[in-house]
């Protein structure tokens, strides 16, 4: 492989760009795939097989070939609402698995750039917040401040946008006045229901680096259950 | 899907390259029942055997870290190599897991 090509592989990532490298096994030949743009040489002929183990999220050889083929995606996007020191903790864990975060929080001597260096913070209530944020299906949300005035308006958002996951920290007391007030605000038993609340899987720690890890864990696991 | 780690991978390849390393790149490209990593998962080593990244649960690095500096001394552009579990040499390098691993390795230039 030429350095070019793990150079190019390098700019696309901080680009955020999606693509695949693939590799002629025969002589060690490599190109970037990038959707929607042809190939060159002998790599344009499996352009159809590239784009579907690509769009499957996949790394293989294509069937009967001797071309090897590994997808690129952008980490999963989590919004953390709350600047409290379970999110440093989150922030941690989530730098080595593939996640990137984005912390909201409109009191600013949480949300500061001194608590949470190099990670992007928005100083907003989550209403005006998630207008400056792209967000999709492949979207988590975690609420942390158990204040309904800030946890509320993100979690009707996540609901409305169909994020893959919504996690809301407090007690089981604390979620299910959680969920009658938004029944009341007209959201479906279904949907109130999706809320992962309490949030994370049952470890049975306390302290906010522990529950943090079970936040992580069960993060990763509906990344795996939903097939992102 | 590429993990993380391959983008840490990378960067640090590029950076032996420019320190006029001699860089290979091992990567797994086939699996056959239970594997400790999955197919994608790679590591590079240097001329002097330093590596970094993964390429099975420790089982076979130093296997595949030899065949990469013997790559480079001799000169050869690839190599694929098969580990398996019923391997004579099972009991030194082999899989644990009883898993079947293919790993590509070439020379980075």
């Amino acid at each position: 492989m030429k350095i070019e090509i793990i150079r190019e592989t390098l700019k696309n990532k901080s680009l955020k760009k999606e693509f695949a490298l693939i590799t002629n096994l025969i002589n060690s030949d490599s190109e970037i795939f990038v959707p929607g743009i042809n190939l060159t040489g002998m790599f344009s002929k499996y352009f159809d097989e590239i784009e579907k183990i690509f769009n499957s999220n996949k790394n293989g050889i294509i069937e009967n070939t001797e071309i090897f083929v590994q997808t690129f995606k952008n980490p999963i996007k989590v919004i953390i609402v709350g600047a409290v020191d379970i999110s440093t903790y989150l922030i941690d864990f989530a730098k080595n698995l593939n996640f990137e975060i984005i912390v909201v929080d409109p009191r600013k001597s949480f949300a500061s750039k001194e608590r949470f260096p190099h990670i992007k913070i928005i100083n907003k209530w989550p209403d005006e917040a998630f207008n400056q944020i792209e967000t999709n299906s492949k979207t988590a949300l975690v609420t942390l401040t158990h204040d309904p005035k800030i946890d509320d308006p993100a979690l009707q958002y996540a609901i409305k946008n169909k994020f893959f996951y919504i996690g809301a920290l407090g007690s089981k007391k604390t979620h299910e006045k959680r969920c009658l007030r938004l029944i009341e605000a007209g959201f479906k038993h279904m949907e109130v229901e999706a809320i992962n609340g309490p949030i994370g899987i049952r470890l049975g720690g306390k302290s906010p680096s522990e529950i943090a890890l079970s936040i992580i864990s069960q993060l990763v696991s509906e990344k795996y259950k939903n097939k992102i | 899907m590429s993990y993380f780690t391959e983008k840490k991978i990378f960067e640090e390849a590029d950076n032996w390259i420019q320190n006029n390393k001699k860089v290979s790149l091992a990567t797994v490209i086939q699996t056959w029942g239970s594997s400790p990593l999955g197919v994608g998962s790679r590591m590079i080593v240097d001329e002097d055997g330093n590596f970094l990244g993964s390429v099975s649960g420790g089982c076979v690095e130093a296997k595949v870290v030899e065949e990469c500096i013997s790559l480079i001394k001799n000169k050869k552009d690839y190599k694929k190599i098969d580990f398996k579990v019923s391997n004579e040499n099972a009991w030194e390098i082999g899989l644990a897991c009883g898993g079947d691993i293919s790993i590509y390795i070439e020379e980075i230039k």
